[in-house]
């Protein structure tokens, strides 16, 4: 899932300081999960920036709502009068929610209120580690499942470096080498022969090299007739 | 919603009446919205004016009510059986400890009290009406087993103690030694999985090499210690460091060498694991003025960095100190050392004094040892927590020393952490008692205050299945969570920590609660 992370809070405030009537949207889907933006963190941020209005004396009107899922048009279009009813909304949501709301309602101002972090699953409660970067060229079966561009700080693709010891990556002791656990993964699959083979240079075309990426699923689209019919333009 | 509340003023204390406009009281409970009734009673712990209130409830069809009054224990039991009789759901009755949070801490300050008095009431007020009223159900015991894992002097005990509560006991033996004890004895079986709540627990057995299931009414974990290996920097360094109950035992076969003797927390003072159980220092204290009674000439130290004896066990530590047992503190930052090149040279920092002892150590000997290897799979089996030292955690020292923090499981002998036999026996009486006690009720009761699922807000993230100590929520075949209320505590953790507010606490729900805060401090927040 994406995972997030809550901006500090003075940080939040003095974003939205200028500002009379503010409306927060959190998000269902992935940043309820991480325990960043869902409606439990919009109900306690509500709280915190009313109290510590309240002690700095500023007069701020806040209220505070949660759509099933801020990417998506027809979420928001739900809750389109609160946006338009306020000054600035803030986005709990990861940066995508805010950007949806952002292109929906071009003149109104969107800002975030979350760190968008990382694809990570969650280790255990409370802690979330990233597997994936979305190279969007899938090479896990060739590295015993375990993604070296994500995992390795070099993001080697030929692996372990000279900087790898004990099973530790030399840029933090703390973080595992990530082809010390492809070596023993493969060593435990009894496919050992991968190491040795040389992986050539990636195409990263279908990485963030090439600018903005957009996957389209041909068959799936609706056409011009279909969108007209709903009233999608 | 229609609330119908009758607001009690107590007038029990003498402080109260002599502090408090009584009257301004009276006339804000009875201006505020939905309060049907106000009574002011001359006492309410003598119960003769409980008659009064259930009449007066009776009369004006009262539903729910709000008691200013003091938190003695025998008023709450006895207000509840009175409404209850004037039908009032006994979710419904508030009390608002007027004396304790009131008169007491502003005796010298009556507008102060007065004020706060008066925002106590409106609070409650506000927060009564919202309550909704609540009923508990009972659901039978499949089995009436207790099941007792280990079967050494604390299981057997167990055993003993349970079978006098009309109970079946079932004995899982990892060994094959044969045990006399009332009940079953299962030679070869370990407890190895399990699921269920107090009343109705599913056990999943190894009995040699099958696996069998085995349903219990409550549990005793009787696992015993293990006598591992002590592990920290003191203990690698300084020859012949011992665990205490390995010392005890050579203290009382006369074997313990000559020279002074150090007992001390932790191998590991500098580290993070090892922490000493209360229970252990109860015995290292008893061990100290042991051995100084029998050899006086042989110096005494009791090193540490924090010390708690239990009950009436705090007396040794007079004791000891009269008879010439030093107790020597030190703190975090200058933790004792012994200098490997001379490992037999203990050097402390006294905290009290500030001087650096240097002690010639004859013999060493700690207080917190890791117990049991079995614990580790019997805590994951039956979802109860380890001490940090690897015992099973109970629940509270003074309140549950036989107690696991689950209802219907309990835990008794080394399975805590190593100690003597008859220590070991009496815990497993304990503990088969409390068992035979809850498995002879034959049902169990639930309900009330517990959690409550929205499952259209629910996302199925698992966080409350994860955090719930209890077992109580999992997701169900709608892949939304639900709450096991048999199993639930009404403890609040998974609805705290849900992410999307699909829990909530029946009777402590979002808006009951911000309606009492913001009553109580004004203003929106």
């Amino acid at each position: 899932m994406i995972v997030a992370k809550r901006k500090p809070l003075n940080e939040i405030a003095e974003m939205l300081a200028p500002y009379k009537k503010v409306t927060i949207i959190g998000c269902r889907s992935c940043v309820a999960i991480c325990l960043a933006g869902g409606e439990k963190e919009v109900k306690m941020l509500v709280s915190a920036l009313k109290i510590k209005n309240k002690r700095d004396g500023r007069k701020q009107q806040i209220e505070g709502t949660v759509v099933e899922r801020q990417c998506e048009k027809e979420w928001v279009q739900e809750i389109e009068d609160e946006i338009l009813d306020s000054d600035v909304t803030l986005s709990m949501a990861c940066s995508l929610g805010a950007q949806t709301i952002g292109d929906m309602y071009p003149k109104h101002l969107t800002f975030p209120g979350l760190n968008t972090g990382i694809f990570g699953v969650p280790e255990e409660q409370g802690v979330w580690s990233e597997n994936c970067v979305g190279c969007g060229n899938c090479i896990i079966h060739t590295t015993g499942g375990i993604c070296p561009i994500a995992r390795c700080a070099k993001s080697m693709l030929n692996g372990p470096c000279g900087g790898s010891a004990n099973r530790k990556c030399e840029v933090n002791l703390e973080v595992d080498c990530a082809w010390s656990a492809i070596y023993d993964r493969l060593k435990l699959q009894n496919r050992l022969d991968l190491i040795e083979s040389v992986t050539p240079a990636k195409d990263w075309s279908a990485s963030h090299s090439g600018g903005r990426r957009v996957i389209v699923r041909e068959d799936a689209k609706l056409t011009q007739h279909q969108k007209k019919g709903k009233g999608v333009t | 919603m229609n609330a119908k509340i009758q607001v009690v003023l107590c007038k029990c204390c003498s402080e109260m009446p002599k502090l408090l406009n009584i009257a301004r009281l009276e006339k804000l409970a009875s201006e505020s919205g939905n309060v049907l009734s106000v009574m002011t009673l001359d006492g309410l712990c003598d119960g003769k004016e409980l008659t009064q209130i259930v009449a007066e409830a009776r009369a004006k069809e009262i539903d729910r009510a709000i008691v200013l009054a003091c938190q003695k224990k025998d008023v709450s039991p006895a207000l509840i059986k009175a409404y209850r009789r004037a039908g009032v759901n006994e979710y419904l009755v508030g009390i608002v400890n007027i004396r304790e949070e009131v008169v007491l801490p502003h005796t010298a300050e009556p507008e102060r009290a007065q004020t706060k008095a008066e925002t106590k009431l409106l609070a409650a007020i506000a927060r009564s009406r919202l309550l909704q009223p609540l009923e508990r159900s009972s659901e039978d015991m499949k089995t009436r087993n207790v099941v007792i894992v280990g079967g050494g002097v604390a299981g057997q005990a167990a055993a003993r103690e349970a079978a006098k509560y009309g109970v079946h006991t079932i004995i899982l033996e990892k060994t094959g030694k044969s045990i006399t004890a009332p009940g079953v004895v299962m030679p070869r079986a370990r407890l190895i999985g399990g699921k269920g709540y107090g009343g109705n627990f599913e056990l999943r057995i190894k009995v040699g090499e099958s696996v069998e299931d085995l349903g219990a009414a409550s549990i005793v974990v009787a696992s015993g210690g293990g006598w591992a290996t002590l592990k920290g920097a003191l203990a690698k360094t300084v020859k012949g460091a011992l665990p205490l109950y390995e010392f005890y035992q050579k203290l009382q076969l006369d074997q313990v060498p000559a020279g002074t003797v150090v007992f001390m927390d932790t191998p590991d003072p500098a580290g993070k694991t090892l922490k000493v159980q209360d229970f252990a220092w109860d015995d290292t204290l008893e061990t100290a003025i042991e051995l100084k009674k029998k050899r006086p000439d042989t110096a005494v130290f009791v090193v540490f960095q924090e010390m708690r004896a239990s009950g009436l066990s705090e007396l040794a530590y007079k004791e000891a100190a009269e008879i010439g047992v030093k107790f020597v503190r030190y703190d975090r930052s200058a933790t004792p050392k012994v200098d490997p090149k001379d490992p037999t040279v203990l050097t402390v920092k006294d905290l009290s004094q500030g001087e650096v002892l240097k002690i010639k150590l004859g013999a060493m000997v700690f207080a917190s040892i890791p117990a049991s290897q079995d614990n580790q799979i019997i805590a994951e089996a039956l979802r109860i927590p380890m001490s940090p030292d690897g015992g099973i955690r109970r629940g509270s020292i003074q309140r549950g020393p036989v107690s696991t923090p689950k209802p219907g499981v309990f835990v008794c002998g080394s399975a805590l952490f190593p100690k003597s036999r008859d220590v070991a026996a009496a815990e497993g009486e304990a503990a088969g008692k409390m068992a035979g006690e809850f498995a002879a009720r034959g049902s169990i009761e639930y309900g009330g205050i517990v959690a409550q699922v929205t499952q259209e807000k629910c996302s199925a993230c698992l966080t409350c299945v994860r955090t719930c100590p209890y077992e109580a929520p999992f997701i169900g075949t709608a892949t939304k969570a639900e709450i096991r209320v048999q199993a639930c505590q009404g403890c609040g953790m998974c609805v705290g920590i849900c992410p999307s507010k699909a829990i909530e606490l029946l009777n402590y729900t979002d808006d009951q609660i911000m309606t009492e805060s913001k009553t109580l401090l004004g203003g929106d927040f």
